[in-house]
């Protein structure tokens, strides 16, 4: 039974990251690589809040939160002015740029060390200790931000994030500054991302820079394309599947080195199949 | 002494592996117009036949370079044959092409990952000569790697400008279409390139792992750093990467004389945003 609650907790903090890269990738086109880097910045604020200054749990996913939006509103000022392969490049730069800062800042991350004893969340004086209630929050939170994204997605400004993706000049001659909308959305898809960081920070106890690295991103990306684009419910499925599908391997008897390199070959040949025979992922609405 | 002329010595060795990258890199997206996030793998492609070779079967070192560099060439080839050619048929956009070359690098790495173990090897066997110049020290191996770069430079230059091949290249990389119906086999000649362009990625590979050593993720930092250099230099157009590679070189290694060697990959990942916000044409423009 704690397996099962285990690998529901990783599918609810997959689901996050899967919402927060489909506002942009989906919803808005721009195809981005980078998505491990806020997890990442979003995890080690959770990490070093609570281990060095005792913060709480809640505290430090907020000011994860505004770091992962900073971050964002600096690195998507440049990248907003791009699409397409320029857009993918530089996310695809900045990921490196910042798994290499938690690698080699060791006077901050403790570089390859990482950093054990993160405690579990506190409500009210309650510690959420037993994995059972930690599921709970993190499907709470699922919950939260789907209807978050639905939200964002449903509004006006979802409409012109759509009408960026089919057609940026023709929304342009209408007046809309659509460099502000994409860096908006890049921004609110951080923040999101950082919120699945401070969750898994807690929830694992211990964090080093290898579960935020370029892979990382680019299995969040096997999710969403997966699951389908502008698709949030095809995101959860992708997000159950993408997670449950490696847990079979296990079973398969290989050693746990070979069996973390044959994930990544199988999540490889997904994105080449998808890309050859279903471009738009299973419920996907939006063909990349 | 002067720290100084070490300091060049090395930027011009960075700056040649560099623009090794670039020339494949830029060749294949001459002709085919999308990122290829896969060419970077087939370094380690290259690195880790000439590894299985010469270590694990004893072959001489020249056999196994070349080898490993077909090798490497052939992979490119087949990627190329069994993907990428069914995507251009279905006219499929930008995008798609470079989620299925990540795809294909995320799957070949981690293949050569079980099959190698993702541990750091080098291809060097015993000691190499070493020269003093001007003050500074260079390896045996630093210099074939500069002699090499600017060898293939040249060919593919020539390559390129005079001969039947090079035409019908500069042709698809005009238009594809229109090269089709004057009866360019379009197909057959991206296959060539894709095969060219990776045993130059291969070589590198292996000049890499003879200078320091290979491991499965070499490719991505050497793909990045090659990408950065053809964004600089001018995308698309052969002679800038080159030019984008050495200046890359030259600002990666002066840059690391105060701070520590580690935030390579950061400074060379704020030269292009540098060039993305006041000139993404890059230096020289196509």
């Amino acid at each position: 039974m704690e397996y099962f609650i285990h690998l529901g907790i990783l599918v609810s903090i997959y689901a996050i990251l899967g919402l927060s890269l489909n506002l942009i990738v989906g919803y808005t086109g721009l195809l981005s690589i980078t998505q491990a880097a806020f997890y990442g910045i979003g995890a080690y604020a959770t990490a070093i809040l609570i281990t060095s200054y005792g913060v709480n749990f809640f505290v430090s996913m907020l000011i994860g939160m505004v770091i992962a939006a900073l971050t964002a509103l600096l690195i998507g000022y440049v990248l907003s002015k791009f699409d397409g392969d320029y857009f993918a490049l530089g996310s695809f730069g900045f990921n490196i740029i910042i798994f290499s800062i938690l690698l080699n800042w060791q006077g901050l991350t403790r570089g390859p060390l990482g950093i054990p004893g993160i405690d579990r969340p506190e409500i009210f004086g309650v510690t959420v200790s037993s994995n059972l209630s930690f599921l709970i929050l993190s499907v709470l939170t699922v919950i939260i931000i789907y209807g978050l994204s639905q939200m964002i997605v449903n509004s006006s400004f979802g409409r012109v994030l759509k009408a960026i993706r089919e057609d940026e000049k023709a929304i342009q001659i209408f007046g809309y500054k659509t460099h502000h909308h994409k860096l908006v959305i890049f921004m609110i898809s951080a923040v999101i991302a950082s919120v699945a960081g401070s969750l898994f920070a807690s929830y694992i106890s211990y964090i080093d820079p290898s579960s935020f690295n370029l892979n990382e991103s680019i299995f969040i990306l096997s999710i969403i394309i997966l699951g389908g684009l502008a698709n949030n419910k095809g995101v959860i499925w992708g997000a159950v599947f993408l997670i449950l599908l490696p847990e079979a391997l296990r079973f398969v008897g290989f050693p746990t080195d070979v069996a973390a390199q044959m994930r990544q070959v199988v999540y490889g040949l997904i994105l080449v199949f998808l890309m050859l025979y279903r471009p738009q992922g299973l419920m996907g609405e939006y063909k990349l | 002494m002067s720290i100084l002329p070490q300091l060049i010595i090395n930027s011009i060795i960075a700056g040649s592996i560099y623009s090794l990258v670039a020339l494949g890199f830029n060749l294949i997206y001459g002709t085919t117009k999308f990122f290829n996030l896969a060419h970077g793998v087939l370094a380690a492609v290259g690195g880790y036949t000439v590894f299985y070779l010469s270590k694990m079967w004893g072959l001489p070192i020249i056999p196994s370079v070349i080898v490993g560099v077909l090798f490497a060439g052939f992979v490119g080839y087949l990627v190329d044959r069994t993907v990428f050619r069914s995507l251009r048929k279905k006219k499929a956009s930008g995008m798609v092409f470079l989620v299925a070359s990540l795809g294909v690098m995320t799957a070949l790495q981690a293949v050569i990952a079980i099959i190698f173990s993702s541990q750091f090897q080098t291809l060097s066997t015993g000691t190499f000569k070493v020269y003093r110049m001007l003050g500074g020290v260079i390896t045996q191996v630093q210099v074939i790697i500069l002699a090499l770069s600017i060898f293939i430079m040249f060919a593919l230059a020539i390559l390129l400008k005079y001969t039947r091949f090079g035409k019908a290249v500069r042709a698809i990389s005009d238009d594809e279409e229109v090269s089709k119906i004057v009866g360019i086999n379009t197909n057959k000649i991206i296959g060539r390139v894709f095969f060219i362009g990776s045993a130059i990625a291969g070589l590198s590979g292996i000049l890499v792992g003879f200078d320091t050593g290979i491991e499965p993720g070499m490719g991505l930092s050497l793909l990045l750093k090659g990408v950065i250099a053809s964004i600089i230099g001018g995308i698309g157009n052969v002679y800038g990467g080159v030019l984008g590679a050495f200046l890359l070189g030259f600002i990666e290694n002066f840059g690391i004389w105060k701070i520590s060697g580690e935030w390579k990959d950061a400074i060379a990942f704020g030269v292009l945003l540098t060039f993305l916000l006041f000139r993404p044409q890059g230096i020289i423009k196509k």
